[in-house]
């Protein structure tokens, strides 16, 4: 319902342009009809085929690294293509990992509180899959995937004190990708003064603001965006909501921050009332997905944290993700028809 | 180690997570309000400018006039080039052709049409070129090559008041003196045509372009009468081509005011080939500029402190002046001589007799004379809306001992700008009032025609009295009808004034020999003066250093022009015949021979010489020792470069 609610936004936002407009509003079909079929797929049927999704996932993640089959894309080898269609294999690759958690960490959870029997398998499943796609690389997706991984198994009663000792050796390893990549600390120290290099790599973040600022209290109005002629590059896609907040002004912002928070809500509610810990944990790691890419990705647009590619759920362009978001959605449907709410 | 992970575990977490998740939207929503109300206004003006695309319209800068609304400084089209080098399509050829128009290297020319830039300048070659260039340029009908229309600065009359107005830079910008100093009100604002166009460098639609016309500077009118200048630069140029001076400075002012009528300064320039003289040149306005000791002119200070303090009558008070003075141990002599015997006080005026403005000194004391000096405007800057006015140089009170005052009174040991001493003598003359000069009168908005600014004359104080003021112009009138200044007397308008030879302190601090500023400052009509005008010459050359002899007859010249130009009428009262010449007693020439020529500056009596032969030392004169001629008549003076034999 409020799920449906919030998928609304996806068809209006794309405006400007039929081209996206129209794929847009196809994959939101799309999208909507496979919601509405998951919705009516018992949800433990994802746990009885944990193992074969993640396993197509992984395999999907290796075939994209074979040139010809991946295509490279904004320096990234993300897509595999199918015809004019194409899809980013790490957005499944999400997914199926939080399938299999759900499955492996209901089954195991008696084992969690253990460092070697329930924390540390779970958690070199998530950086195998983290470790595929930042072959690509693809910084974005990798992070929501081990946060939301994360989210899962801390709420599946692992130790507070192997996070800190986690957190600690994140914070090496951050530095290792960092060094591994030099865009990267660009990156880093354009968001830190972006009007250094504005041209450069501060471009993006600087032409976000120029879009978030204008807009005010009320936004210029629906359509009204200056800066998405060509300022503010791909404004459909990971810098949507600087267009949003451009046109709808704080007031429009505020409303979209609170329709993600109110799926959030409601769905930790569904995971709350989940009749089983798959079902509870499953529900938690969709609604950690989806939530946690919001909060990155908007971090990202009003300058909070520094840019990585990742989209906004449900608003950005972009078929594989509108698509897998509604699925999960989906996924979190079902899980409600049993939860005691 | 093992433990049960309880549902209530679980739950709890879950909360914890969504807790956790509602702060992080709520620092999300708390930092898309700062960026939208705190940095929001900022953001949009930025925005705003990276969008928007401006093509320049130059403001006309304001022109300069003289009092009548004669263009001193006008401007004339000269018109740039720009290039848009994304729309230039052979930038070789392009630049090839460019530079063959433009003098300049091609590899220069072809940097231009290749710059990464929206709109690029030719700069220098391309900025302010000929109509005939420009033509050229667009006969060419090259694709991104545009002429865009501006004008530079152009000075009808050469020379003339150059260092005064100044002059502008390649962009119209106001390097030197007026121009520099009125820059903001005389350049206007740029206009521009703002389109907004979007990154791709499209016009953006549903934009409206902004137009926004320049704003012309305004005009800017003077109080110089170009009549007086043209006088004043003709008088200068004819004393340069005699005297041969190492400079030369003429201020004019209307005492009522305080108003500057005209102001020259040799060596002059040409304001719009400023380059080819040295910076000294155009950057000196000597009349602001220059401070030096003003020799006897300063005289009149010392002669308004005394009447006004009622320490002297002029016509019952007598000195007996015998050549000398001795203050403290210390003799000042006359420049006469064996002096000039007993005399009333108009009479020790009359011959500018040092030891008589000794006395009149010490009659004032050190408080009082240096009071009135401070007061009539010495020691500072008077304020003149020029660049580059100097402030002079007075003893510091506590070095002030009766030698210091004995030698101020007759205007040595201080140092004063010439616009000082003219200030100070308009207000000895005009009644006591004491005016701030200034040269901008009123400034105009050239399309309207209204006045935006009027400057009103400003009153620093009030010096002397009315009855001080006409004392100090009946004995100066006295002085050019009877005394030292006759050389600048003027049949039919009455002229006052003072000589003055300014001694000049050489590098290593002692006075240079042979080597003097003649001065003279004067007014007229004497009863109520128009106009004051002051004329020093900076060492003469093949003449001898009478300031009487040189720079009365120059200030004479002026006073008579000049006071024709404005208008005033030519009087024939009684009052004017006592004066005539033919009743002036004549002059005894003295004795000349066996001195050295830098003698004759002690000799300022009204004589003209013309000298023979080259040499320091004089052998022969005529007429002889003791004749009496008129005053004004030409002594001759043999030189040779061995002393004669004494017989």
């Amino acid at each position: 319902m409020v799920y449906s609610a919030s998928a609304i936004w996806a068809n209006y936002r794309f405006n400007d342009s039929f081209f996206f407009a129209k794929r847009q509003l196809l994959f939101a079909v799309v999208g909507i009809i496979a919601m509405y079929g998951v919705m009516n797929v018992p949800y433990y049927f994802w746990r009885k085929y944990a193992k074969p999704i993640l396993l197509i996932c992984f395999l999907l993640l290796l075939a994209v690294l074979i040139p010809g089959v991946g295509m490279v894309r904004g320096g990234a080898r993300s897509w595999i293509g199918v015809g004019a269609f194409s899809v980013q294999p790490s957005e499944f690759m999400k997914l199926g990992l939080i399938i299999f958690l759900a499955t492996y960490l209901s089954i195991h959870q008696k084992y969690i509180t253990s460092l070697k029997k329930g924390f540390l398998p779970s958690l070199l499943l998530v950086f195998v899959a983290f470790g595929f796609i930042m072959l690509q690389p693809d910084l974005g997706t990798g992070m929501v995937l081990v946060l939301t991984s994360m989210v899962m198994i801390f709420v599946a009663g692992a130790r507070i004190s192997h996070f800190i000792g986690l957190g600690l050796l994140g914070l090496v390893g951050f530095a290792g990708l960092i060094a591994s990549a030099p865009y990267r600390i660009d990156r880093i120290t354009a968001f830190l003064n972006p009007w250094e290099d504005p041209l450069g790599d501060g471009f993006q973040i600087i032409q976000s603001l120029y879009a978030i600022g204008p807009g005010g209290l009320m936004g210029l109005g629906l359509g009204q965006s200056l800066q998405k002629f060509f300022y503010l590059p791909e404004p459909q896609n990971d810098f949507i909501f600087a267009i949003l907040a451009e046109e709808l002004g704080f007031i429009g912002g505020t409303f979209v921050l609170l329709l993600f928070l109110l799926l959030l809500w409601r769905g930790i509610r569904v995971s709350l009332a989940a009749p089983d810990t798959f079902g509870s944990l499953l529900g938690l790691g969709i609604i950690g997905m989806i939530s946690i890419q919001v909060m990155i990705n908007i971090s990202v647009v009003i300058g909070l944290i520094p840019v990585t590619g990742i989209t906004l759920p449900f608003i950005s362009y972009g078929g594989s993700s509108l698509t897998l978001t509604l699925f999960s959605v989906g996924i979190l449907l079902n899980i409600s028809k049993y939860a005691k709410i | 180690m093992k433990r049960r992970v309880s549902n209530v575990t679980m739950r709890k977490r879950l909360v914890t997570v969504f807790l956790l998740a509602i702060l992080m939207f709520a620092i999300m929503d708390v930092r898309l309000g700062y960026v939208q109300f705190v940095i929001g206004d900022m953001l949009v003006d930025q925005a705003k400018e990276s969008r928007s695309r401006d093509i320049i319209f130059e403001p006309e800068r304001g022109r300069i006039m003289d009092k009548n609304g004669e263009i001193l400084v006008g401007n004339v089209s000269a018109p740039s080039v720009m290039v848009v080098p994304k729309q230039i399509k052979n930038p070789q050829k392009v630049a090839e052709q460019l530079a063959k128009i433009l003098d300049m290297p091609v590899d220069k020319a072809y940097k231009h049409v290749t710059k990464k830039a929206n709109i690029e300048e030719i700069r220098p070659e391309g900025i302010k070129i000929s109509e005939e260039q420009a033509d050229a340029i667009s006969n060419l009908n090259l694709d991104g090559v545009y002429i865009a229309e501006d004008s530079k600065r152009y000075y009808p009359n050469g020379t003339f008041l150059s260092q005064v107005l100044g002059f502008t830079g390649i962009d119209n910008q106001g390097l030197m003196g007026l121009e520099l100093y009125y820059d903001e009100m005389l350049s206007g604002e740029e206009g521009s045509l703002s389109f907004f166009s979007d990154a791709k460098e499209q016009r953006m639609p549903k934009i409206a372009d902004v137009y926004t016309p320049p704003k012309d500077g305004n005009d800017l009118k003077l109080t110089i009468d170009s009549k007086v200048q043209t006088i004043i630069e003709r008088e200068l140029d004819i004393a340069v081509s005699k005297y041969n001076p190492d400079g030369a400075l003429a201020i004019a002012v209307d005492p009522d005011t305080g108003g500057v009528v005209g102001m020259s300064t040799r060596p002059s320039f040409n304001p719009a080939n400023y380059q080819e003289v040295d910076s000294d040149v155009y950057s000196r306005n000597l009349p602001i500029w220059s401070t030096y000791e003003p020799g006897s002119t300063f005289k009149i200070i010392t002669l308004a402190a005394a009447l006004e303090e009622k320490a002297v009558d002029l016509n019952e008070d007598t000195y007996n002046d015998d050549g000398s003075i001795k203050v403290e141990g210390a003799t000042l002599h006359c420049w006469k001589s064996g002096g000039h015997g007993l005399q009333t006080y108009l009479e020790v005026v009359q011959n500018s007799c040092n030891p008589g403005f000794v006395a009149l000194g010490e009659k004032l004391g050190k408080e009082k004379l240096f009071s009135y000096i401070e007061n009539f405007g010495f020691g500072k800057k008077t304020g003149i809306d020029l660049q580059g006015e100097g402030k002079g140089i007075l003893f510091k009170p506590e070095n002030i001992g009766p030698v210091e005052l004995a030698t101020t009174a007759f205007g040595q040991g201080v140092s004063v700008t010439p616009i000082q001493q003219v200030m100070a003598v308009s207000a000895a003359v005009n009644g006591g009032y004491l005016y701030e000069p200034f040269i901008a009168k009123e400034f105009i908005n050239p399309r309207t025609g209204e006045i935006t600014k009027k400057v009103q004359p400003e009153l620093k104080r009030r010096v002397i009295s009315e009855s001080t003021s006409k004392e100090i112009r009946n004995a100066l009138e006295s002085v050019v009808a009877k005394g030292t200044g006759r050389g600048a007397y003027v049949e039919g308008y009455r002229v006052g004034g003072k000589t003055g030879t300014a001694q000049k302190v050489g590098k290593d601090g002692s006075y240079m020999k042979n080597n003097y500023i003649l001065s003279f400052i004067g007014f007229a009509p004497a009863d109520d003066p128009e106009l004051v005008v002051y004329v020093a010459i900076d060492n003469p050359k093949e003449t001898v250093q009478f300031g009487g002899v040189v720079v009365a007859p120059i200030v004479g010249n002026i006073m008579d022009d000049s006071l024709r130009a404005l208008g005033v009428e030519k009087r024939t009262d009684g009052l004017q015949k006592e004066y005539k010449w033919t009743e002036q007693p004549l002059v005894e020439v003295p004795d000349l021979i066996g001195k050295e020529k830098s003698d004759l500056v002690n000799y300022q009596v009204n004589l003209s010489v013309e000298t023979s032969g080259s040499g320091e030392y004089i052998i022969d004169q005529s007429p002889d020792p003791g004749v009496k001629i008129g005053q004004g008549k030409k002594v001759r003076i043999y030189l040779s470069e061995s002393k004669p034999k004494q017989n």
